[in-house]
């Protein structure tokens, strides 16, 4: 074996082994968090927990937290998703290499790093304290104000996802369509869109992880309540505000349900991971 | 069984003397940003023959094809002068509709592009844009066009699965039906089997022998022998300019001139 030949297997040997230690420290911790929430929140974790209210407090569960929360999220991909879909689609198709377009692009990516107690306050100042002047108290917090914090927090994902994803199509799919004699908007909304399809159902799913595990922008627009509510117009528990707010208490009991309402919100977020990456796998589109 | 759909008026002959041209260009410059890319390109095109444009990379043979269904207009930047007329009127007007360009001249690209649809949607899409059919007659059409395609006896059993499953071969094959379906009357070809394998691509060939007798096509390639096997006509560019254009015959037995000689022989490009 001559000299140049060891030196780079054992170069090559000498990555091998930084890049796998790398990888098993952000391995670790990831299953360090799921370990701890679960061993804290095991006591919790039981049907009363998703049966039983937080008004109960330590006797309690937190299915209006949870039901909060998927009323919130809902409210907030539901806004979210049409106008990413179509800014987007815009970018991509109508404005790319436009200045406007890259402009728009360039304010998405700062909306897209904003800090979302930011957004939290933004959504206090024109929906809450509006909504409670208009309907002299009556109105303040609301589920529905927690639903658009969240909408924009997710939008710039969208947003960015779609974008990226249309521009990944072949411009020769593009140039196919077009010579049939199809016009621009066909194209988009029948080939283009059906194309990119599971990158943008992707996208969506990982705004939802994104947001669903959002406190700062709930905790001045939806509240928090201690009992089961539908009506977006009232206030709204959710997970992220209750297990906050269980966490600063002192009491055992309260923090195990803490950690429980943790663990199901990480098992949430994991699904959708893993939901996003099984449909981009199963639907693979190539070209080549 | 073989592929029954024959050409229906099957009547010019392989040489026919060039009569009435089907495309005529007339001093046709290309810009791209600012660059010239063809300079003066004058050439007529006979009816239902095969041309072949051949010459080395970036001779403009690509651009020249592109001008003929005026797809280079979706890019900007990009512009063409001069007078390219089909059937004797000028397609570069732009009072002459794209939509009615684009339902005479259809376009294969280099790879194949199936729409991520099924295979019978592939090829109904084009047609229900144009046309609005019952469904007896659009699965006729679909079915016509597949035979014509030479790609009906492989797909006929599966016209409702996702025509990305299809091989290469078969995906471009599919594409040359996407657009003969819609009955046009030129097909241009832009190196359609550069991606292909030989066996693929020795059946599009077959497939280029078959229509010419239905269509004026035009294909560009890269592969000389390629243009010798199937074409009537061969035009020779290079650097943007049309060197000669003569019977294919005689571009590769006794050509006028001597780039074109180097060029067929090897000693460039």
């Amino acid at each position: 074996m001559n000299a140049l030949y060891l030196r780079r297997r054992i170069v090559n040997a000498l990555a091998m082994l930084l890049s796998t230690l790398a990888t098993l420290v952000g391995l670790t911790f990831l299953a360090w968090i799921l370990w701890e929430t679960l061993r804290q929140g095991i006591g919790a974790l039981d049907l009363k927990l998703f049966t039983r209210i937080t008004a109960y407090g330590e006797d309690g569960g937190l299915l209006n937290s949870m039901v909060g929360s998927v009323i919130i999220n809902f409210i907030g991909i539901g806004i979210a998703t049409p106008i990413g879909v179509l800014a987007g689609t815009w970018l991509a198709e109508y404005a790319d290499h436009t200045r406007l377009g890259e402009m728009i692009r360039f304010l998405n990516d700062i909306l897209l790093s904003a800090p979302s107690i930011v957004l939290g306050l933004f959504v206090y100042t024109i929906i809450v304290l509006p909504s409670t002047a208009l309907t002299h108290g009556s109105t303040t917090f609301s589920g529905f104000a927690g639903g658009v914090a969240l909408a924009l927090i997710a939008l710039p994902v969208i947003v960015r996802t779609t974008d990226e994803m249309l521009r990944l199509v072949p411009s020769t799919l593009r140039e196919a369509a077009l010579s049939l004699g199809v016009p621009q908007w066909k194209l988009t909304l029948q080939i283009l869109i059906r194309a990119a399809r599971s990158g943008i159902v992707t996208g969506v799913l990982l705004a939802l992880a994104r947001i669903s595990g959002e406190t700062a922008p709930l905790l001045f627009t939806a509240f928090g309540n201690n009992y089961t509510v539908f009506n977006p117009m009232d206030k709204m528990s959710s997970l992220p505000q209750i297990i906050y707010q269980y966490a600063n208490d002192p009491g055992d009991a309260m923090h195990a349900l803490a950690w429980a309402g943790a663990f199901v919100l990480t098992m949430f977020v994991l699904l959708l991971s893993l939901a996003s990456r099984l449909l981009l796998s199963r639907t693979k589109v190539t070209h080549d | 069984m073989t592929d029954s759909a024959r050409p229906v008026h099957a009547t010019s002959t392989v040489t026919a003397p060039l009569s009435q041209p089907k495309i005529t260009a007339r001093d046709v410059h290309f810009y791209y940003a600012g660059f010239q890319a063809l300079k003066g390109i004058s050439m007529d095109i006979p009816e239902r023959q095969v041309t072949a444009i051949i010459g080395p990379s970036g001779c403009g043979k690509s651009t020249l094809l592109r001008i003929f269904n005026r797809i280079y207009a979706i890019y900007p930047k990009l512009e063409a002068r001069g007078e390219v007329l089909l059937d004797g009127e000028n397609i570069l007007d732009p009072h002459y509709s794209l939509n009615r360009l684009r339902s005479k001249v259809g376009m294969v690209f280099q790879k194949p592009v199936p729409f991520p649809m099924t295979i019978f949607e592939n090829i109904a899409y084009g047609i229900r844009h144009h046309e609005k059919l019952s469904r007896a007659d659009m699965a006729s059409r679909v079915e016509q066009a597949l035979r014509s395609a030479a790609l009906w006896n492989e797909v006929k059993d599966k016209l409702k699965q996702n025509a990305l499953g299809l091989s290469g071969g078969q995906q471009q094959r599919l594409c040359i039906a996407r657009a003969i379906a819609l009955r046009p009357e030129v097909l241009l070809l832009d190196e359609p089997t550069s991606a292909l394998d030989p066996i693929a691509t020795s059946r599009i060939e077959q497939l280029v022998e078959e229509l010419k007798s239905q269509f004026t096509i035009v294909i560009v390639t890269h592969n000389m022998q390629q243009a010798a096997r199937v074409s009537d006509r061969t035009a020779f560019m290079y650097l943007g300019e049309l060197i000669e254009f003569d019977r294919t015959e005689k571009i590769f037995t006794k050509p006028g001139k001597q780039q074109t000689e180097d060029y067929i022989t090897g000693r460039f490009g």
